[in-house]
């Protein structure tokens, strides 16, 4: 479903991505690992288009993403292709990045509402489902100061879930969390694995991965360095460089 | 005490009237005017965003009374005949649209760069992010510093009186000339100018606290 091949991307003189290449396939879970600089919040945005790129080609279900390579070279997408696009990626951002001033329901009809023209009331039963869903039924009417972390996060998936999308991309969402409020999103997410959304999630949660990816990339300083499934990548028999990073991220995970 | 302020009332309150249209035409054309040009800085084009900001830039740097005399000058060097009321009114009217700009400007751009990822993300389009996103916010956050804007030109709107406009403090010298009775005039008039401004720095205040943090 998505297929990225050779992507580059820099900013000015700084390149921060140097030839990726993937593909996930339907209802797969993908999930990226990394040290940070390392590109992957880059890459998630480039495969909705929330950032260009240089070089290479992203495709979502055949469909090129930003550019399309023609006889005349490469021509940039207008906004209106790119904003369809992201109406069937949705993505949860680290900073949940909530409407303030809407309540939660509110928030996760904004993307029926005022992207697809959905009558409200119709889409307001929709987002009473997908709160349901992630378990906040009865924060429908509150606005997102006084949530949790957790919940504004939850609130978060529920309204990307809103737009009904193909894709479900996941910016290290847990990473702005109190230890204990991550465990409540990390089981919305798990939940979606299993009704088999695809996935592609950043994250740094290490023992999550190992438990929800049917495949982990580790990606270092703009490349993929090494792909595979969980069970052989954080095992012991994998590259120095993940290696040294699993040593960071979770002091003595390869000895549990 | 205050026979003379009395006994000119009438003529004070006449030119207390004039300040207030003037007053609303200033105010109401001003903001109209920058939030305008505070919204063109705002888009991705480059003309837009030097035009205003250049706008902005100069305008700051000059004392409101000095471009009233420009604007008083203005149309006789290019050999037009423009009554002096709208001459020196265009000219404060430009000079607050400056200060509405700006205060647009920063109010629509403190909006966190997350929450229009966030949008586009769910594949709104620059009018419904405007319209759903920023502007509900912006409006909130702008609306005490442009009462306070507003609040100041109206008291600027003595200063045409130095240019040759009459309004109230043009009507409140005339009397002192002829009276020579300056404090019990002035005393008047600077209660005209309360009540005028009275409602203005209420709304201001009271924005201020109710809207700050309601969200």
């Amino acid at each position: 479903m998505i297929d990225v091949r050779d992507l580059r991307k820099s900013y000015g003189t700084l390149d921060v991505l140097k030839g990726v290449s993937f593909g996930v396939a339907k209802g797969v879970v993908v999930v990226v690992l990394g040290p940070s600089g390392s590109g992957k919040s880059t890459m998630l945005r480039c495969i909705n288009q929330l950032e260009d790129y240089q070089g290479g080609e992203i495709r979502i279900d055949g469909v090129p993403v930003g550019y399309s390579t023609g006889a005349q070279g490469r021509n940039a997408h207008s906004e209106a292709v790119n904003a369809r696009l992201r109406e069937q990626v949705g993505m949860v951002f680290q900073s949940f990045n909530l409407f303030p001033h809407r309540t939660a329901i509110d928030n996760v009809m904004m993307g029926p509402v005022h992207v697809r023209g959905v009558a409200k009331a119709e889409a307001r039963d929709l987002a009473r489902a997908l709160l349901a869903k992630v378990g906040l039924s009865e924060k429908a009417d509150q606005y997102p100061a006084k949530l949790s972390g957790g919940q504004q996060q939850r609130v978060a998936i529920a309204r990307a879930l809103a737009m009904q999308p193909k894709v479900m991309l996941f910016d290290e969402v847990t990473s702005a969390l109190d230890p204990e409020l991550v465990g409540e999103v990390l089981r919305v997410i798990r939940q979606l694995a299993q009704e088999g959304m695809t996935m592609i999630i950043v994250t740094h949660e290490i023992h999550f991965a190992r438990d929800v990816a049917d495949r982990i990339i580790f990606m270092d300083d703009g490349v993929i360095v090494e792909e595979g499934a969980p069970e052989r990548i954080l095992s012991g028999a994998s590259g120095a460089r993940l290696r040294l990073f699993l040593r960071r991220y979770q002091g003595d995970y390869l000895a549990s | 005490m205050f026979n003379v302020l009395l006994g000119n009332l009438p003529y004070l309150l006449q030119g207390a009237l004039v300040t207030l249209w003037l007053s609303v035409a200033v105010v109401g054309l001003g903001t109209l005017l920058g939030v305008g040009m505070g919204i063109l800085a705002t888009t991705r084009s480059r003309v837009a965003q030097t035009v205003v900001t250049g706008y902005i830039f100069v305008l700051r740097g000059i004392p409101v009374l000095v471009v009233m005399f420009l604007g008083y000058y203005a149309f006789p060097a290019f050999g037009l005949r423009v009554n002096i009321y709208v001459a020196v009114g265009l000219a404060q009217i430009v000079y607050l649209g400056a200060f509405v700009a700006e205060i647009t400007r920063s109010a629509i751009l403190s909006i966190p760069a997350g929450q229009i990822a966030a949008a586009r993300s769910l594949g709104m389009r620059r009018p419904a992010i405007l319209r759903q996103v920023i502007l509900p916010q912006a409006t909130r956050i702008a609306i005490a510093p442009l009462l306070n804007s507003a609040l100041t030109a109206v008291k600027q709107t003595s200063y045409a009186s130095v240019v040759g406009v009459w309004e109230l403090t043009y009507a409140a010298r005339e009397i002192v000339e002829r009276t020579l009775a300056a404090f019990q005039i002035f005393i008047g008039v600077m209660a005209i100018y309360f009540l005028i401004c009275y409602p203005l720095s209420l709304a201001a205040r009271w924005s201020e606290n109710r809207l700050s943090f309601s969200h």
